[in-house]
């Protein structure tokens, strides 16, 4: 019994060992942001939001001051325009890589790869020039397509994997009925990968919501979104870390919506029956 | 509308799907393409619908050259074994699709759609989603999508294979007799050569990509061009024996190891012309051999009672053979009996090339 027991135990146990330090993490975290003058930097003297002023204080920049507010709707500008960009795009090209038959398709599909391996760190340069010449430099919308381009070659595949699920009888059911192609995209097809799209746009939106060496680089200094702004708190004298990770709980919160009002379309997958002929 | 297909081939790198195939479909004609899976059936199908087009060959619409026309223009309706109803719309939208992209007015859709759905009984099920029909609800539901453009041209692609028995009876004779009634002309792909006989005007068999024969059900069972047909067409399929032909004092004989029967003249009259060697395949239906008197012994393998009359497999010397005896008959496996070939049945087969001897 006593064996059969930790026998059980077991898993339980060895996922404990590998959520421990995350579990810490978060809850230091917490701790940090909720409590108030810290004893030995872990246990709170007092609950309070004090650190959470941010939400009606200005905040000191320099000379000048900012708002957490404006960051965080600059954010939201640049991760949305992030996602669309990346959810139009890898909508037509995940269409036209599973339904239509081109000289070099597997070329292309094998270069995705490919350059998704390659680090965005390393086109910083480049793109810093092309967005100049562009006249999309120090703005937002310039560089969310930028940090759209390299989520782009695995968002491709992603909607080509939605879209290689429809069964090539509906498409030509749909052809059939008098649809263009561009119809049975927009008509039959987009409406099935509703999962797909959302997936895709998370995907676009989370990684600008997160990203940090783009914002940096190619944004001037006085255009603030939330990483910036909690990198250049950061970068003070004295670090208030209650108030940071007030500001990160904050900054948390928004992919967490988006996921949770999402979600009802992830999960809502139209079934199909009987076979799709090839 | 009339379809001609001339010459027609369509190769898949070095797959000859469909070889030079030549067919012509009436006016207002029911037509079957039968033959086992890969055969090119579909694949004919979807050239004729416009989605592959052919490597080389023709296709002809009344006497237009279709080959470069898209599927949307053709005016056909189609029915897919799978349905490929659209899930996110409801049987109603399903079935208003087509005449929605053809930018009709609200009105007239609603009218064509009622009508549709009442000629196949489905006026009760429209506001409901393809996944809250049952099979046969769904198929109805493609048909009439299908119909409700008022197409030239009907194709079916196994309709009703994915149908549990029952329906499948019931429905075979309902589209045979949709089809008569509206004179679409219909192009019915299936692999059960039961389908085929019963619904269709005409079969046309298909095996590896080439036609083998075209024509009625009964010129397709009564006169079978080659071996092919002939053990694809028909329950239990035709009895076929490796035979040998030998004359006898002026009369012609076929010979297998265990038995040898006469045959008419008029079967030696048109065979003579043909035969290249004596070396035959001899066919015979189940339903042509009598039980119970003749001059040929065997022995009882089984007998399976089938109702309306019985299924006999016999062995002469090691063939087995099927027999289709009358109800009530009654052995017991491993009893001796006599059977009797009625000679001027027989079908006989090249060895060789496995085309028959009699057409």
């Amino acid at each position: 019994m006593v064996i059969k027991r930790a026998a059980k135990a077991v898993p339980y146990i060895s996922l404990l060992f590998i959520a421990a330090p995350l579990l810490t993490m978060y809850i230091g975290f917490f701790l940090r942001a909720f409590g108030e003058r810290m004893v030995l930097g872990v246990i709170p003297e007092r609950w309070g939001i004090n650190n959470f002023r941010f939400l009606w204080q200005p905040i000191a920049w320099g000379l000048e001051k900012t708002t957490m507010w404006a960051a965080l709707g600059n954010t939201m500008l640049f991760a949305t325009v992030s996602g669309f960009i990346v959810t139009v795009i890898c909508m037509l090209a995940g269409y036209a890589l599973s339904r239509i038959e081109f000289r070099g398709k597997t070329f292309f599909l094998v270069l995705q790869l490919i350059l998704h391996a390659v680090p965005g760190q390393i086109l910083l340069i480049a793109i810093f020039f092309l967005l100049l010449y562009m006249g999309l430099l120090h703005q937002i919308p310039g560089v969310a397509l930028a940090r759209a381009a390299l989520e782009i070659p695995l968002g491709i595949w992603m909607a080509k994997g939605f879209f290689d699920g429809i069964p090539w009888d509906v498409e030509r059911a749909a052809m059939i009925d008098g649809c263009t192609r561009f119809q049975v995209w927009y008509r039959i097809f987009l409406p099935l990968v509703k999962p797909g799209i959302a997936a895709v746009f998370i995907w676009g939106f989370l990684f600008a919501w997160h990203d940090f060496i783009y914002v940096y680089t190619l944004l001037p200094g006085t255009i603030k979104l939330m990483s910036t702004l909690i990198q250049s708190l950061l970068a003070t004298e004295v670090i208030d870390y209650g108030y940071l990770a007030a500001m990160s709980l904050v900054y948390s919160i928004p992919p967490l919506v988006l996921f949770v009002f999402l979600q009802r379309a992830l999960l809502k997958v139209p079934i199909f029956g009987g076979k799709g002929a090839a | 509308m009339r379809v001609f297909l001339d010459r027609v081939s369509k190769h898949f790198g070095a797959v000859k799907a469909v070889d030079e195939l030549s067919l012509e479909i009436g006016d207002k004609e029911f037509l079957a393409l039968l033959g086992p899976s890969g055969c090119g059936k579909t694949t004919t199908l979807l050239i004729i619908a416009g989605f592959y087009r052919p490597t080389t060959g023709l296709v002809f619409f009344d006497d237009r050259v279709v080959n470069d026309l898209p599927p949307r223009e053709r005016n056909i309706g189609m029915v897919f074994q799978s349905y490929a109803l659209y899930p996110h719309m409801t049987a109603f939208d399903n079935i208003a699709f087509p005449l929605r992209l053809r930018k009709k007015r609200k009105k007239e859709i609603e009218k064509k759609v009622k009508a549709v759905a009442s000629l196949l009984h489905i006026e009760e099920i429209l506001q409901r989603r393809p996944g809250e029909l049952s099979g046969g609800q769904q198929q109805r539901v493609a048909l009439a999508r299908a119909l409700v453009k008022e197409p030239s041209l009907l194709l079916l692609d196994e309709p009703l294979s994915n149908l549990d028995a029952k329906l499948r009876i019931m429905m075979r004779a309902e589209l045979k007799r949709l089809q008569k009634d509206l004179g679409i002309t219909t192009i019915f792909v299936t692999h059960d050569q039961i389908e085929a006989m019963t619904m269709a005007d005409r079969v046309a068999v298909l095996e590896r990509g080439r036609l083998q024969q075209v024509g009625s059900p009964e010129e397709l069972y009564n006169m079978p061009i080659n071996l092919f047909v002939a053990g694809f067409i028909g329950t239990p399929p035709m009895n076929c024996l490796a035979a040998v032909l030998e004359e006898v004092e002026g009369k012609v004989f076929v010979r297998t190891g265990h038995f040898s029967l006469p045959l008419p003249d008029s079967v030696v009259r048109k065979i003579r012309s043909r035969l290249t060697s004596s070396a035959v395949i001899m066919g015979i239906r189940p339903e042509d051999i009598t039980i119970g008197q003749g001059e040929i012994e065997g022995e009882i393998y089984i007998v399976e009672p089938l109702g309306k009359d019985t299924l006999v497999t016999v062995d002469i010397g090691g063939e087995i053979i099927k027999i289709i005896a009358p109800p009530g008959f009654k052995a017991n496996p491993r009893e001796h009996i006599r059977l009797g070939f009625s000679v001027e049945k027989i079908h006989l087969f090249d060895k060789e090339t496995g085309k028959s001897l009699l057409i």
